[in-house]
């Protein structure tokens, strides 16, 4: 089916201003991202389609609405955190306006893989609520996500390192040397009192900061 | 390829540099190439200053030893050691120093080494452990790949070790070169037509350049005009501006996956070799339960090795009986032969007489005291057990700005606070070098002093140890953690490499012992006479008593300490071994109660260590922060010695 750009649009914010506590037409129309896309016209489009309903100033999303609106906001969430966890992008305007071209690219089925490689997480860069996708709502084995933070790994796990989520160019590369990068097979030797690790025949301790950067994949 | 071209230039230099990651074993092979000792620990980062001598056999060959690195772009002091003399030394060829069971991380050196345009000799070494752990490596392949020669060693055997002499001869560089993707090579490429001749590659400059290394600010600034300088730094950024990743990361990743490469083709695994106990104990040493046992076993083991047997049993056995009965009477009666009274007897044999005081301190109280120390020492550092002791404290430790690996130069400060002062130079940050140099001069006693004050402790009582050893502690978490709030700049990650455990080698222990107490004997018998000399004028000139009723208020008043402490305080100045081992004959004699102990022992522990430690704390932090530190140390440590005297005195702590 072909989604509709302004549509979605449209639903996301009212679905983020219900998430506020609003629900007046007036201020939905007036919010500069919205009225860019649409305006009273679209909102009677989208009436008739039975996406919302309209009573004077009050707007609410009827059953289907509800659905759309949700996956929208699923995916439009899920790019952000793809792109400050994976591609460390600020949390900044460039990361709002990248994220929306993002999302209306987004398949389910590829919404559903960043939610898997992501670790099914619960909140936007905003701390906002990511709603549950299919994915995260298997059967409890399948819910263990496929990429975690190293330091949720038990002792003793073997792990790939998938991406290092740490914005400092230093660190990175002082990491580099000593061959963690994406890609390398660590084993967690320990995680008290400091995190342990090992990498082939090499040993290494590692602040708990730098841990928390990691994420890594289960193999074998 | 180049062949005749390298035919036609210049003489050759003479010389040859070890490089490899940190605790691969430069050092052992250092060792055997010239016979001289380099200090050789199981940690990395036991170098820290560079080596030279002449190899054996060849004394026209000058070996260099140098810091271990994990990469040539430096990012600590002694790292960038290594790299400056690659870059700025008139270098014959390098013997590249690999840990064949961690042969991706040497190789991440390797291929920059070759970059560089070096010609290249590499060292598999401990290739016994390899072997150990069921690593098997393609030597011919690898040799093939490289276009370099190859020879597998066990330096602490001193196994194959000769064969890299040849290497010499052989001077062979590599083109085995990575490729970097189009995007890097054209700023490589850019870069390398802007850079003047150097020692090493423009291409490997280049190189360096891209990756964003600050420390190359002086080079560039000394080699290039201001015009270029920032034409370098055009290109950067262009090249920069084409990733979203940093250039040096994207390079390290590209080097990475080459070396990835080489080592699926060369090494191969099988089931893995055990060697169980050592691997048990390396695995308990840092558990977050049983570490802390361990430590206190260890520490139990010192205290009754260094304390009893050397300070207790050694120190009353060569000072009561063999100076006592032996030496200072014979000494007296040959000296009283020839000049049978006056200034010259007294400055030999009187009271602040060099053989009865300087000699009497130095080798009969400090010497069996070091020696013990020095071995139990060494044991440990060859075990690989202090790296673990770094995750042992590492929470602590960032209370006070620092992270676990400054744990290093604390530890080897108990053995000498100026060579471990040097050390600090293995930590990442000016900030952390500061705190640590301040804590050592503060309050990490070196050997001779842990010795003394173990002894007289071990004469009063377990508490008094106690008590000592809590103040102390005490003192520097709370200096640290003020020094940390007070001091601007930043503390950096903790990452630090864990040895494997070992079986020290008995070899290693004792050669280390000897030159470590050779090493203290010419540094510290120099100032033991100074010290005595100058308290013979001090008791000459009458000047002594009047400065012990001069600081009578606060040795007597503060301190509640006999006003003879005052001499040994006044030494303390120099050595505060030497004061401490003043202390102790003041003890031998029942001039001490305990309670007195406890304080001029925290008093004198405070002191900054030595002049030594002094120039040392000026030659790395400068004269400013040298001074600051001795203005603070000084009043700060009689202050802490007198709350204690009185909190000891208010609580009537019986001890």
């Amino acid at each position: 089916m072909h989604r509709n750009k302004a549509f979605e649009e449209v639903l996301e914010f009212i679905w983020s201003q219900r998430e506020e506590g609003k629900n007046s037409v007036k201020a939905l129309l007036s919010i500069k991202e919205v009225c860019e896309e649409a305006d009273s016209g679209t909102l009677e489009r989208m009436r008739s389609d039975g996406l919302i309903k309209i009573d004077g100033d009050v707007v609410t999303l009827t059953q289907a609405g509800e659905r759309l609106a949700e996956a929208a906001i699923r995916r439009h969430r899920l790019a952000e955190m793809l792109l400050t966890e994976v591609l460390a992008m600020k949390n900044d305007d460039a990361l709002e306006e990248n994220a929306c071209s993002f999302e209306h690219t987004l398949s389910p089925e590829v919404a559903d893989s960043i939610c898997a490689l992501l670790g099914h997480p619960p909140n936007c860069p905003h701390g906002l609520p990511i709603p549950r996708g299919a994915c995260c709502g298997k059967s409890k084995d399948d819910l263990r996500p496929i990429v975690v933070p190293l330091e949720e790994l038990a002792v003793g796990t073997n792990a790939r390192i998938i991406f290092i989520a740490s914005k400092s160019h230093g660190r990175l590369d002082r990491l580099g040397t000593l061959g963690i990068v994406p890609g390398s097979v660590v084993r967690v030797h320990q995680k008290r009192p400091a995190f342990v690790l090992q990498i082939g025949e090499t040993t290494l301790a590692l602040d708990p900061a730098i841990v928390k950067d990691i994420f890594a994949r289960r193999v074998g | 390829m180049h062949h005749k071209k390298k035919t036609n230039t210049r003489a050759a230099s003479r010389r040859i540099v070890l490089v490899g990651n940190p605790n691969v074993g430069k050092s052992v092979i250092f060792g055997v190439l010239t016979g001289r000792y380099a200090t050789v620990s199981n940690y990395p980062g036991t170098t820290v200053e560079v080596s030279r001598g002449p190899m054996l056999g060849a004394s026209d060959i000058d070996v260099i030893d140098s810091p271990g690195v994990n990469s040539l772009v430096p990012m600590s002091e002694d790292e960038r050691v290594t790299r400056d003399i690659l870059l700025n030394e008139d270098i014959g060829s390098v013997i590249q120093a690999l840990d064949a069971k961690n042969l991706r991380r040497s190789l991440l050196i390797t291929v920059q080494l070759i970059e560089m345009g070096l010609p290249i000799t590499l060292a598999v070494n401990m290739y016994d452990e390899a072997g150990e752990r069921g690593i098997a490596i393609a030597l011919d392949k690898l040799s093939t790949m490289l276009g370099l020669p190859v020879a597998p060693t066990i330096a602490t055997q001193r196994w194959n070790v000769d064969k890299l002499k040849d290497c010499f001869n052989l001077h062979k560089t590599s083109s085995a070169l990575v490729h970097y993707g189009p995007a890097i090579e054209e700023g490589i490429a850019e870069l390398a037509a802007v850079l003047p001749a150097s020692r090493i590659s423009a291409r490997s400059l280049a190189i360096m350049l891209l990756s964003g290394d600050a420390t190359l600010a002086d080079w560039v600034k000394a080699n290039l005009a201001p015009d270029k300088a920032a034409l370098i730094e055009t290109i950067r950024s262009r090249v920069q501006a084409r990733s979203s990743e940093s250039v040096g990361y994207v390079i390290n990743r590209t080097r990475l996956k080459t070396v990835d490469h080489i080592c699926e083709a060369v090494i191969s695994v099988s089931e893995r070799g055990s060697h169980p106990a050592a691997a048990f104990i390396g695995n308990y040493s840092m558990h977050p339960l049983w570490g802390l046992p361990i430590l206190f076993a260890v520490l139990f083991i010192m205290y009754e090795f260094v304390g009893r047997l050397g300070a207790g049993i050694s120190v009353d056995f060569l000072q009561k009986f063999i100076f006592e009965q032996f030496v200072n009477p014979w000494a007296a009666r040959v000296v009283g032969y020839v000049f049978p009274s006056g200034f010259i007897y007294d400055i030999i044999v009187g009271q602040y007489g060099i053989v009865t005081m300087a000699f009497t301190y130095a080798i009969a109280i400090i010497l069996p005291i070091v020696s013990f120390f020095f071995i139990f020492f060494s044991i440990l550092e060859d075990s690989g057990y202090l790296p673990r002791l770094a995750i042992m404290v590492d929470r602590v430790f960032k209370l006070m700005g620092l992270n676990g690996k400054a744990v290093l130069p604390m530890i080897l400060g108990l053995g000498c606070d100026t060579m471990a002062t040097m050390t600090t130079r293995i930590l990442e940050t000016r900030k952390e070098r500061i705190i640590v140099t301040l804590l050592l001069a503060l309050g990490v006693p070196c050997s001779a002093q842990l010795g003394v004050i173990l002894g007289m402790l071990g004469a009063v009582s377990f508490t008094a140890t106690l008590i000592w050893a809590g103040v102390v502690i005490c003192v520097m978490f709370i200096v640290g953690l003020l020094a940390s709030r007070i001091l601007p700049g930043e503390t950096s990650d903790f990452i630090l490499e864990i040895p494997p455990m070992r079986v020290p080698q008995l070899s290693n222990i004792a050669l280390k012992t000897v030159v470590r107490v050779e090493w203290y004997l010419k540094e510290a018998v120099p100032l033991f006479i100074v010290g005595t000399l100058a308290l013979f004028a001090l008791d000459k000139s009458h000047a002594l008593v009047w400065l012990e009723y001069a600081a009578s208020p606060v040795i007597k008043g503060f301190l509640g300490l006999p006003v003879e402490a005052t001499q040994s305080f006044i030494i303390g100045f120099l050595r505060r071994d030497y004061g401490a081992a003043g202390l102790l004959a003041m003890q031998k004699d029942g001039m001490l109660e305990p309670v007195q102990v406890v304080v001029s022992l925290v008093t004198i522990t405070l002191f900054i260590p030595c002049i030594a430690n002094f120039f040392m704390i000026i030659k790395e932090l400068g004269l400013r922060a040298a001074i600051i530190m001795a203005i603070f140390i000084f009043p700060f440590a009689l202050l802490v010695g007198g709350i204690l005297n009185y909190a000891l005195r208010f609580l009537q702590v019986s001890l």
